[in-house]
């Protein structure tokens, strides 16, 4: 009688609701979107993500396959450092294969950027506007500005792979299929198009998000690419795209959209203040942490006392032999964004840096060439680097948490703030003056040089610069993609420019032999279609 | 039903009356208790069965105890066989004891109650005091090493006093979840090992480890990975008593790696061997941060005594650890309390337990070996100035000794009651009810001038402050109503049902701070740094908590103690769990045949004892995250809001998992206990086979269309078959000589049998980091299907004539590096399996020899058949390192011309044989009245280790879990360690 009336009491007792989870320091997504501070924190996120994947973060995002199966930079082995398991290698000889751990984890942080837009498009589009303490004309913006940043990760994900899969939905359909490039180009076109007037204009208040500047900009992007993508050229749509933000139409983040009068301002701590920049992963360490990654990927062991700053790196991605003599010696980007030689100490440069690896207690000296100097070899290719080999990247700048010798420089107060610029307008002129010359039968006009000239001429100074302006006759095909890579190097469009010249399978460069027209194309990582039957692999692999 | 109990209560209270009047005829009886070798023997318990009052023999055996001629005296002595005699008219008693053929009575601990250690059906192993390794635990696991056959035990930290040991039994059961066994101190369940703080040596009375699922399904969803219980010294009625044990220990530093001496680095860089500065000082500097000096201590006062209604015993303890590295120490105090109170005419028993530890640990030192072994030895901790140099790429880690603090002040407390009320004979209810808070304050401080303080980049030369508390707490609440019965004389039942609840909450914060004007606050003012106004520092806050709730019933049968059952279900559910399974049944069952009580078996005097077990049962494993099943926003950093200010951006990162549920674990085993040749030998062999299915691990979830690249989910499985052998051999006893002797010995398979479903595939899965420079990324590839700790890898071919690598295809041709296949299909790669880092064979050897008042112990234990990655030689017998290097590397390693590679180049062999513990101890045979017994002890630990492995201590390497064998590069100095001892009881 007491067992039974124990287990009966005891049956009573041990039910689920006593089990009921509770999260004291973690936020479950049933209680958020009360108020107008959550929905904009929730609109927000894909942007901190992005960080990762469109910037040389330090991770495997889009901007690494983007730069270094190119022929400008690599990340050669440096002694003891840099073999990792020779992923760089096959990046830079085009031997990548469908198991690439570096390509699976690009995909995998696209889509889970892409999937932290879809996320808010649907809480935001199912729930009252009352509850979440926001207007019809916020929500419809808010929207509008996440459908173009969906669409901006499609676009990035097309670059690569190329046939993707295309979801608008969180969890649906369970194994989405594979959508031909074709229609992923239409899908991310009639997107944008669709959204571009509901979203803000770019302004100070939209420093660092998707507005209508930024969707005119992947417009130019797509339009430009469009020929190579699928075989349709689109060159009219893209001047006209790229007119609406050199005409001013799309907003500015500093007032009127202007290219910026020098080759610093975009780079520089203060960046937010330039005025071409069109989208840019905003950072600031001063108030909330938020750091650029990139010294990871650049910086040498001991960059911190080349530049007074706090940041080293892996000593890892540098410039390719022989790009660094593409610059005229007076081109002021070749001192102002790339490093080489001696190197001394920001606080007293009467002092060298000194090595740490093979040069250990001697000067720290970065060359234009990859090989075993210490040794005396003279083979040159991806295995056989040292510490300092490889002219180095200095484009953007952290900016020093030192003063200099006698105060000067001052301390940076904004050290660490250097934004990221996705998209700048001189990107727009270059992709202007392209498609005129392109439409003109590869050959330029005076329209085509005014463009690239209002941008390269910032480069040198006023004496320099006479002799060194393109005319039709010197602006020839081969010159332009030159001229990009010198303008933007380190930004992420070096191996679209090769496929949009021919180049990326056919071209040599260093130790880089041609491989095939395939390799244009990144595989579908066989670790996705493991997971997803329904995903097709591009063709080759 | 109630009347028959009052009926009970009553005459039970005439009987007392009884008993009352008795007690006028009493008069005190004297005498001597010896061994059958007429040894005298102190510490009997000495009993009047009709008063209930108990005394305990003095140092010769002595003993008074007042007693009518009618009564009975019972004397009882751990192995020797209870005696009862009636008192009789004589005034003095000599008593003589005879051994019990076997520990009869031993009892061992089976969770919510004891049982009899011939009538287990499960495999159970018991460790008590005389069995413990004597070498002056730093954590009650060290005293089981080696003693228990299937339960591995591994330093990864060596002798650090901050360090805990790494537990395994029979094989790993999980990839993910929980690896801990679940350990139970005198009742008090708890998930993790961090309960064993309150626990001091000299309090332990023994420790049972439950080792199949038929055991262990009586503790459900946490006992997957074992059960350890614990058993405290308890008061005893009787004289009082006082022991006092005390020890010194000092350990020296052997097995150092051998890298290059100062000198001999510099004659490399002259002959050019080694193209590096010599910067002119000559600096040991691994042997700077030894403390050369160090001198451990540990005492333990105790008391206890009693009456036959009120027992007690309390302890205090004090032990000093001084590790072997200098700033790496603990200092803790413990107090213990048992008290044991019979009321209501004995039929209500209570018992509390209080324990109590508090210690005060320098985390600071114990660290830092690997960078001091392979910093260029020219170079000093110095500058010419005498300041202390520092650079960007390396740690002064000999300045921080002296420029840096880091202590935690840690209290654990214990406290349990537990009430049986007897309601009638054979029907008891009881309540058990425990709580355990651990809680600690961490504080550290940088001095202004200390390296890491002159490196920051925010505020440099600001020094740096830390202060963190967290407190952990843990509840269970367990009634249970047990029913013995026994029909008809042979047919024995014992029925327990009962209710369990646990909850654990756990919380804290901290904050850290630079900035500051002076070094005088330390942490003690956080608020005085300037880092916190630019928001700079850093404060963080937590807290979470789970609850298990759980019904279960045991039931015993047992007929004319030949045929044995147990049954045992318990349905448990978790917090934890998805919506959708919120609840799992633990079912068990386990047959014993003792088959020694047959009538064929009496003809054959050879066998003593002999038991078949038979045992299958069903655990869990609840062991995993908090809100693992459930979509969780995190934090992805702060961003631009439009009003300027930077905020937190929140989105979802996790995929719901509703199915979410625990790791079931099905085992089968096989046992055997004997004893043979005249209860000389005796022993216990086990054969199991367990697998744990719906296996934990984060797969990777296809993106789209979910946003999170991967999901905690169930999915895999894994298993382990394995034999177990312990044996007791009494070799010699003749004379004032004995020699006993004692092995065991234990082999396992452990398989991952399949680690995908439909839905999610996963073909391999990598572990055990190689770390060191060139990520060389995971040594050990497991398959679907194939054995745990499989290293895969290159196969070493040769060099080319410049030192290049050379490795075989899979064709067995030698090719370089660049056209060696590395992918994880096995159909294309030229990767092979190159080893197997699970030792095939675990083993250990115990020997006491006993002559006269002498006792001496020699135990040896070695792994056998394993290999392990030798790291220190991967990465520093290379010309490439630019510091020290090892002396190999001119030697065995001196063709090497290349950057680090992995392959079977540099797996090596791990068995060894270790001489892991050696006592000599004497106990003094004192006439004197006021001594109960005294004895001195000389033990050396860790002697000599056979071995030709090149590496660190192989006993150091982990050989559990999914990622073993990979050596450390800066293990912690493993030690020949002295200890001088002794115990006193008065």
């Amino acid at each position: 009688m007491i067992f039974s009336a124990f287990v009966l009491l005891l049956s009573t007792v041990a039910c689920k609701k006593q089990l009921e989870e509770h999260a004291y320091d973690q936020l479950v997504a049933d209680n958020f979107y009360n108020n107008k501070t959550e929905v904009l924190s929730a609109v927000l996120r894909p942007y901190t993500h992005a960080n990762a994947w469109v910037t040389p973060s330090g991770q495997d995002g889009w901007w690494r396959p983007a730069e270094l199966s190119a022929d400008q930079l690599a990340w050669p082995t440096k002694g003891r450092h840099g073999e990792d398991g020779g992923k760089w290698k096959r990046l830079h000889y085009h031997t990548w294969t469908v198991d690439e751990g570096g390509l699976n984890n690009a995909w995998s942080l696209m889509y889970w950027g892409m999937g932290l837009c879809n996320d808010p498009i649907e809480q935001i589009s199912k729930r009252d506007i009352a509850a979440m303490g926001i207007t019809q004309e916020e929500k419809d913006s808010y929207i509008a500005e996440l459908k173009l940043l969906r669409a901006f990760h499609y676009l990035k994900l097309m670059d690569l792979f190329g046939n993707i899969p295309v979801v608008t939905k969180v969890g649906e359909p369970a194994k989405p299929e594979t959508m031909s490039r074709a229609e992923v180009f239409n899908f991310v076109e009639t997107e944008i198009k669709e959204n571009i007037d509901k979203a803000p204009k770019m302004s100070r208040g939209m420093l660092g998000r998707m507005s209508q500047a930024g969707g005119y900009a992947m417009l130019v992007e797509l339009y430009l690419n469009a020929e190579a993508w699928t075989g349709t050229a689109r060159w009219d749509d893209c001047i006209a795209a790229a007119d609406k933000l050199i005409n001013g139409e799309a907003g500015g983040q500093n007032g009127a959209m202007a290219l910026d009068p020098n080759i610093i301002d975009q780079f520089k701590t203060t960046n937010d203040l330039s005025k071409e920049v069109i989208f840019s992963i905003a950072y600031n360490y001063t108030v909330a942490d938020f750091e650029p990654s990139w010294p990871g990927e650049f910086y040498h062991f001991k960059q911190q006392e080349i530049y007074g700053g706090g940041r080293n790196g892996n000593d890892g991605i540098v410039v390719i032999p022989g790009v660094y003599t593409t610059y005229d010696e007076k081109d002021l980007r070749r001192s102002d964004w790339l490093l080489i030689g001696p190197m001394f100490k920001f606080t007293d440069p009467t002092q060298p840096v000194l090595a740490s690896e093979e040069y250990n207690g001697q000067q720290l000296v970065f060359v234009d060439n990859i090989r075993k100097n210490k040794a005396g070899s003279t083979t040159s290719n991806m295995s056989e680097g040292e510490e300092n080999s490889g002219v180095r990247f200095n484009k953007y700048k952290l900016g020093n948490q030192f003063a200099g010798p006698g105060g000067v420089p001052a301390i940076d107060p904004n050290y660490n703030n250097t934004d990221w610029n996705v998209y700048r307008l001189s990107w727009i002129y270059f992709a202007k003056a392209e498609a005129i010359m392109r439409k003109n039968g590869n050959i330029a006009n005076q329209a085509a040089c005014d463009l690239i000239n209002a941008c390269k001429s910032r480069a040198f100074a006023a004496a320099d610069w006479e002799t060194r302006a393109y005319t039709p006759a010197t602006l020839t095909m081969d010159e332009l993609l030159a001229e990009r890579g010198r303008e933007f190097i380190f930004e992420g469009f070096r191996r679209d420019d090769l496929i949009r010249f021919k180049k990326f399978s056919t071209g040599s460069w260093w130790d880089h032999n041609p491989t095939s027209a395939t390799k244009e194309l990144y595989p579908i990582p066989q670790q996705q279609r493991d997971l997803n039957s329904n995903l097709k692999q591009n063709n080759g692999y | 039903m109630h009347l028959k109990n009052l009926l009970k209560v009553f005459f039970s209270l005439i009987l007392f009356c009884f008993a009352n009047e008795a007690m006028a005829q009493r008069r005190a009886v004297t005498g001597t208790v010896a061994d059958e070798n007429n040894a005298l023997l102190p510490g009997v318990t000495i009993t009047n069965e009709a008063s209930k009052v108990s005394t305990v023999s003095v140092v010769n055996g002595k003993f008074i105890i007042q007693a009518a001629a009618n009564e009975t005296i019972t004397f009882s002595f751990l192995g020797y066989n209870k005696l009862s005699q009636v008192a009789g008219d004589a005034t003095t008693l000599t008593i003589k004891l005879v051994p019990s053929p076997r520990a009869m009575n031993e009892v061992v601990v089976v969770g919510y109650g004891t049982q009899d250690r011939d009538k287990v059906t499960s495999a159970v192993d018991h460790v008590t005091t005389k069995d413990f390794r004597q070498s002056g635990a730093r954590n009650p696991l060290d005293l089981i090493q080696g003693k228990v056959a299937g339960l591995n035990l591994t330093r990864t930290s060596g002798s650090n006093p901050n360090s805990g040991v790494a537990v395994q039994l029979r094989g790993a059961v999980t990839v993910t979840g929980s690896s801990s066994p679940l350990y139970v101190v005198d009742g008090i369940p708890y998930p993790n090992a961090n309960i064993l703080d309150v626990l001091q040596q000299d309090d332990i009375e023994s420790i049972d480890v439950l080792k199949d699922g038929s055991g262990a399904a009586i503790y459900g969803t946490t006992a997957n990975a074992g059960v350890i219980l614990v058993t405290t010294k308890k008061g005893r009625d009787g004289a009082p008593r006082v022991d006092y044990s005390s020890y010194f220990r000092k350990e020296y530093v052997q097995r150092r790696p051998d890298f290059l001496n100062a000198n001999e680095y510099r004659q490399r860089i002259a002959s050019g061997d080694i193209n590096q500065e010599d910067f002119g000082s000559s600096t040991d500097f691994y042997d700077q941060l030894i403390n050369h000096d160090n001198l451990s201590q540990n005492h333990n006062l105790s008391v206890s005594g009693g009456t036959n209604k009120t027992t007690y015993r309390a302890s205090i303890n004090y032990r000093n650890l001084e590790g072997i590295a200098k700033e790496n120490g603990r200092e803790e105090y413990s107090m213990r309390l048992n008290l044991n109170q019979t009321a209501l005419q004995d039929r209500l028993k209570m018992q509390f337990n209080l324990a109590s530890n508090f210690n005060n640990a320098n985390l600071l030192g114990g660290g830092g070996w690997e960078s001091e072994l392979t910093k260029n030895p020219t170079l000093s901790n110095y500058n010419a100035d005498g300041t202390y140099r520092f650079d960007l790429t390396s740690t002064n880690e000999y300045a921080r000794l002296f420029q840096e603090t880091n202590r935690r002040k840690q209290q654990t407390t214990t406290a349990s009651g537990r009430a049986d009320l007897t309601i009638i004979d054979g029907l008891k209810a009881s309540v058990f009810g425990s709580v355990v808070r651990d809680s600690y304050t961490d504080g550290q401080y940088k001095l202004k001038a200390s390296e890491a303080s002159m490196e920051d980049t925010d505020f440099p030369g600001g020094g740096y402050a830390y202060r963190g508390t967290s407190l952990f707490q843990d509840f269970a609440f367990e009634p249970t109503i047990q029913y013995d019965k026994t029909f008809a004389q042979k047919h024995a039942f014992t029925a327990l049902i009962g209710y369990s609840y646990r909850y654990h909450i756990e919380e804290g914060h901290s904050a850290d701070n630079r900035g500051f004007i002076n070094d005088l606050f330390h942490e003690d003012a956080l608020q005085e740094g300037a880092a916190l106004g630019v928001g700079k520092a850093n404060i963080n806050s937590f807290k979470n908590d789970n609850t298990l709730i759980a019904l279960f019933t045991r039931l015993n049968y047992a007929y004319d103690d030949k045929y044995l059952a147990q049954f045992i279900l318990r349905r448990e559910g978790s917090s934890r769990f998805g919506d959708n399974h919120k609840f799992g049944y633990f079912p068990a069952a386990s047959l014993g045949w003792v088959i020694s009580k047959e009538n064929f078996m009496q003809s054959l005097s050879a066998i003593n004892f002999l038991k078949l077990r038979l045992g299958y049962g069903v655990t869990g494993n609840s062991g995993f995250e908090n809100n693992a099943s459930r979509v969780t926003l995190g934090g992805g950093g702060k961003y631009l809001f439009p009003d300027g200010q930077y905020l937190e951006t929140y989105g979802p990162n996790r995929n719901p998992n509703p199915d979410l549920k625990w790791e079931t674990k099905r085992e089968l085993n096989i046992g055997l206990d004997f004893t043979l040749l005249n209860n000389r030998l005796s022993g216990k062999l086990d054969l199991f086979k367990r697998t744990t299915k719906d296996l934990l691990d984060t797969y990777t979830s296809p993106q789209p269309p979910f946003i999170q690249s991967s999901i905690y989910t169930n999915v895999g499985s894994i298993s382990s078959k394995g034999i177990e052998l312990g044996l007791s051999y009494k070799a010699v006893k003749s004379g004032d000589f004995s020699w006993n002797t004692d092995a065991t010995f234990s082999t396992l398979k452990n398989t991952l049998d399949s680690y995908s479903n439909d839905q999610y595939k996963v073909l391999y899965k990598t572990f055990g980091d190689i770390g060191g420079a060139g990520a060389l990324g995971n040594a050990i590839t497991t398959y679907e299907g194939g054995e745990l700790g499989e290293f895969w890898g290159k196969r070493f071919a040769g060099f080319t004539a410049d030192g290049k690598w050379l490795f075989y295809n899979r064709n067995g041709e030698k090719v370089t590096n660049d056209q060696i296949n590395i992918s994880k299909d096995r159909n294309l790669t030229d990767l092979a399996k190159i080893g197997n880092a699970i030792p095939k064979f675990y083993a250990s050897w115990g020997n006491d020899f006993h002559y006269k008042n002498f006792d001496l112990r020699v135990f040896l234990r070695g792994k056998f058949d394993f290999d392990i990655l030798n790291t220190t030689a991967l990465s520093y017998a290379n010309k490439t390192w630019s510091g020290n290097l090892l002396k190999s590397t001119f030697s065995k390693y001196n063709q090497i011309n290349d950057t680090y590679q992995y392959s079977n180049y540099y797996l090596e062999s791990g068995t060894y044989v270790k001489l892991d513990e050696v006592t000599l101890s004497y106990t003094f045979r004192l006439k004197t009245k006021w001594i109960n017994n005294l004895r001195v002890y000389f033990t050396g630990q860790n002697l000599a280790t056979i071995t030709g492995y090149t590496g660190g201590d192989p006993d150091f390497v982990l050989d559990t879990g999914t990622g073993p064998g990979i050596d450390s590069r800066g293990a912690y100095p493993s030690t020949r360690t002295f200890l001088l001892g002794l115990n006193v009881g008065f």
